[in-house]
């Protein structure tokens, strides 16, 4: 069977790649949001492996409600984006620097 | 009976709030745009009534509710009362501003009403959920408040940028939070305590490796360095009406998050976390007083002082005794204080056309306006920590909880980085006193605002005079 | 070893592949369009994981709220924005280098903490499997209702929060549409419309 480790070492790449993916990504903020949407996908895989290891329903319920939130924040996220893009029409990270100290 | 249920049922303040809150939504419908005092009124109305509510459970003992996951206690009352009081003055002060610039005012008035829900949620929380959800709560009506004054893409940029940080930080915080799941196989911070007091090798070291994360999400809530990039910007960017917002309360709902989940839900591990926020605090205290100097820019410059303040304030969390928990307290509650007074005088300065952003807007403050130039003062000396002022008070609290815990090295820091700190804070000050203005025109606003900022300036005064009380409320919320 | 068990490896690996592979694209392609379907490649295979660890519930969930909703949005919003596609990536080669060490650092350290030294063995390989009747949906509505009602009040509350955020942010209101008003086009004065501008003439 497939041991617990192994969905860990998983869900550790994968949120591994979605940090990388924050700090690669100058040119669009709205690749930035899907990297944020891999770092919850590689929590929730953490969360369901250990509720099913553990038979604990709890960790099941967890991934709900971070699934409901990253639903809510995505609809905000996008709608800054929006109002952003109406005023600058670029969502070019480097290009964000009208606020320098 | 049943009133008498209500009363002491302690939930009640959240539950009110809630209502009310959705009862501006509905009143906000119908409300036209001439009429939007009525949305204000309410929510004051909402906040005072909550504030009340705190008041009166404040003598219930420590209660668990909800399966658990949501804690009644004298840390929760203190915060409670002081978050709703804060956000009351915000209210106050932003009126004017909001309406002159266009800010869509009932929209600002419900998220921030949400806001504070969060917060009061986030406080209480005593499970992961609830503690991830009441942040969750409190971040994402704060993130669309920057950007509500849809003209300007200076806000926007700003709220884009305090998003994606705050989005990254529900990651990593989410991920440690996985992690604790796995090393103790619970939610409830009152089961993860009694787990993690007898501990096997394994679980320890995934709940450190999960502790790293936590203190990583929390670190960028809070704003302290290494995780501060965007503090300045977001401080900058927002309306001034919302950098009063973000500034103040969220700092002490933060405080709860730790309190929560290190001093509470973690004590076996405080050797791992003292030293990590000896790093934080060293860091974010050098890096903000050094920075914040050369600021010509007030907004940016306080928010770099924020960060100082967020620093000394972990001073008194990784003394890691009841004293020192209770100085760290007293610290946050102080530096809300004189923060809203700070931001506050930014707003009401602000005329519409003419924002007070820079350092040099205020010169010669003195003769335009001496009344408001006395209260900046005393705000700027609190914030300087300078007798007897409350700010004095408070980082001499930190330092003697140091000196107990025989970190004199760090005290002896601190020491000297406030001393470099105070020379910016009296910048401001000589700026104030001794240059001519470049307007001469004096400052008027309407009493009530007027009433406000004296009684928010005179209480940092007065809490430096006589900072027993306040002392002793935060020592008793912290009482094993 | 069975073949059930060869099975569940087989179908574990190769949903892990499309998973790390289709991560990785979502973070390297240029066009965010491709990064979004690859974003959804990487939940229909995180489904698979799930489902095999027998969380159908939340495994469907995932498909139909997060596939059906919320990328449909980051496409629509993609596609409305009309971002136009930059080819030149100087940033990108400039960053690699600490993205490989993010990902080999975090992957290090996991393999570390969930060594079989250190973690509980009796954690690791508890697989037992449910009851042929087992109800996922079942036993998570059970105590979504009960245990974690006051939860479910919140994320109710945050779905409220996001749709006045999101509705006050975007729309613009009734005064901001292109309708003329009458009003204004009766009081408009000449001189507020017509500047004369001296013209030097032609010197031929």
């Amino acid at each position: 069977m497939i041991s617990l480790s192994a969905y860990l070492i998983l869900s550790a790449i994968v949120f591994g790649l979605g940090l990388a993916g924050i700090v690669i990504n100058r040119k669009n903020v709205i690749i930035l949001l899907m990297c944020v949407e891999l770092l919850l996908l590689a929590v929730n895989t953490n969360f369901v492996a250990f509720s099913h290891y553990f038979h604990d329903i709890a960790g099941q319920v967890f991934v709900f409600f971070i699934l409901t939130v990253a639903a809510a924040e995505a609809a905000i996220g996008l709608a800054i984006l929006i109002v952003l893009f109406r005023g600058r029409k670029t969502i070019d990270v480097d290009k964000l620097n009208t606020l320098k100290g | 009976m049943l009133f008498e249920t209500i009363l002491t049922y302690p939930a009640t303040p959240e539950i009110f709030l809630l209502g009310m809150t959705c009862i501006v939504l509905l009143a906000d419908l119908f409300i036209k745009q001439q009429e939007k005092k009525i949305t204000y009124w309410l929510s004051q109305f909402a906040l005072v009534g909550t504030a009340v509510l705190v008041l009166l459970l404040y003598n219930v003992p420590s209660t668990l509710l909800f399966n658990g996951s949501f804690i009644w206690d004298k840390t929760a009352a203190l915060m409670q009362f002081a978050i709703v009081a804060i956000n009351f003055f915000i209210l106050i002060y932003a009126r004017e501003y909001i309406r002159e610039r266009k800010i869509p005012q009932g929209e600002y008035y419900l998220l921030s009403l949400f806001s504070v829900l969060g917060m009061l949620v986030l406080v209480s929380a005593y499970s992961l959920l609830t503690l991830y959800l009441g942040l969750e709560l409190l971040s994402l009506p704060l993130y669309a408040m920057v950007a509500l004054q849809r003209d300007s893409t200076e806000c926007a940029e700003a709220a884009m940028k305090y998003f994606v940080t705050g989005a990254l930080a529900s990651g990593m915080l989410l991920y440690g939070l996985s992690m604790f799941y796995g090393a103790t196989q619970s939610l409830n911070i009152t089961e993860i305590a009694q787990v993690t007091s007898n501990l096997s090798s394994g679980q320890e070291l995934m709940l450190i490796f999960g502790l790293v994360f936590i203190i990583a999400g929390v670190v960028f809530k809070l704003g302290a360095a290494p995780f501060h990039m965007w503090v300045p910007d977001v401080y900058q960017g927002a309306p001034t009406s919302v950098t009063l917002f973000v500034g103040t309360a969220p700092k002490i709902a933060a405080l709860a998050m730790v309190v929560r989940l290190l001093i509470e839900g973690t004590p076996a591990l405080v050797h791992q976390w003292q030293e990590v926020l000896i790093l934080i605090a060293v860091l974010s205290i050098a890096l903000g007083n050094v920075v914040a100097i050369v600021q010509s820019n007030l907004k940016r410059m306080l928010s770099y002082s924020a960060i100082a303040h967020v620093g000394y304030m972990s001073l008194g969390l990784l003394a890691a005794t009841p004293d020192g928990y209770a100085s760290a307290l007293f610290y946050m509650l102080a530096y809300a204080l004189m923060s809203l007074g700070a931001f506050g005088m930014l707003v009401l300065l602000s005329k519409s056309g003419a924002e007070v952003d820079k350092i040099g807007d205020l010169r010669g403050l003195n003769t335009r306006n001496p009344w408001l130039a006395f209260m900046l003062l005393l705000v700027m000396f609190s914030m300087a920590g300078i007798p007897p002022m409350v700010g004095f008070f408070a980082k001499l609290g930190v330092l003697e909880a140091l000196i107990g815990a025989h970190m004199v090295w760090l005290a002896t820091f601190a020491l000297v980085f406030a001393i470099i700190g105070a020379y910016y804070y009296l910048n401001v000050v000589k700026v104030m006193y001794f240059e001519e203005p470049e307007i001469q025109y004096p400052i008027v606003n309407r009493p009530i605002i007027n009433v406000a900022i004296s009684v928010n300036c005179l209480m940092v005064l007065w809490l430096g005079m006589f900072p027993s009380g306040l002392i002793d409320l935060c020592r008793a919320a912290f009482a094993m | 070893m069975n073949l059930a068990q060869i099975f569940t490896d087989l179908v574990f690996f190769s949903f892990a592949a499309i998973l790390v592979g289709s991560a990785l694209m979502t973070i390297i392609s240029r066009n965010p369009v491709r990064s979004a379907l690859f974003l959804v490649l990487a939940f229909f295979a995180a489904t698979g994981l799930w489902i095999l660890l027998e969380v159908e519930f939340l495994g469907l969930i995932l498909i139909l709220v997060y596939v059906g909703a919320v990328m449909t949005l980051f496409l629509f919003v993609v596609m409305t924005l009309n971002i136009d596609v930059e080819e030149q990536r100087s940033s990108f080669v400039r960053y690699l280098p600490f993205a490989i060490v993010i990902v080999a650092m975090l992957v290090i350290l996991m393999v570390y903490v969930i060594s079989p030294g250190h973690l509980n063995p009796s954690e690791l390989t508890t697989t037992g499997g449910q009851p042929v009747n087992y109800s996922n949906t079942t036993e998570l509505g059970m105590v979504l209702y009960t245990d974690y009602a006051y939860p479910f009040e919140l994320a109710g509350i945050l779905l409220l929060v996001a749709i006045i955020a999101a509705i006050s942010l975007t729309f613009h209101g009734k005064g901001n549409n292109k309708t003329q008003n009458p009003d204004q086009q009766i009081l408009i004065r000449r001189e507020d419309r017509i500047r004369m501008v001296k013209m030097q003439g032609d010197k031929k």
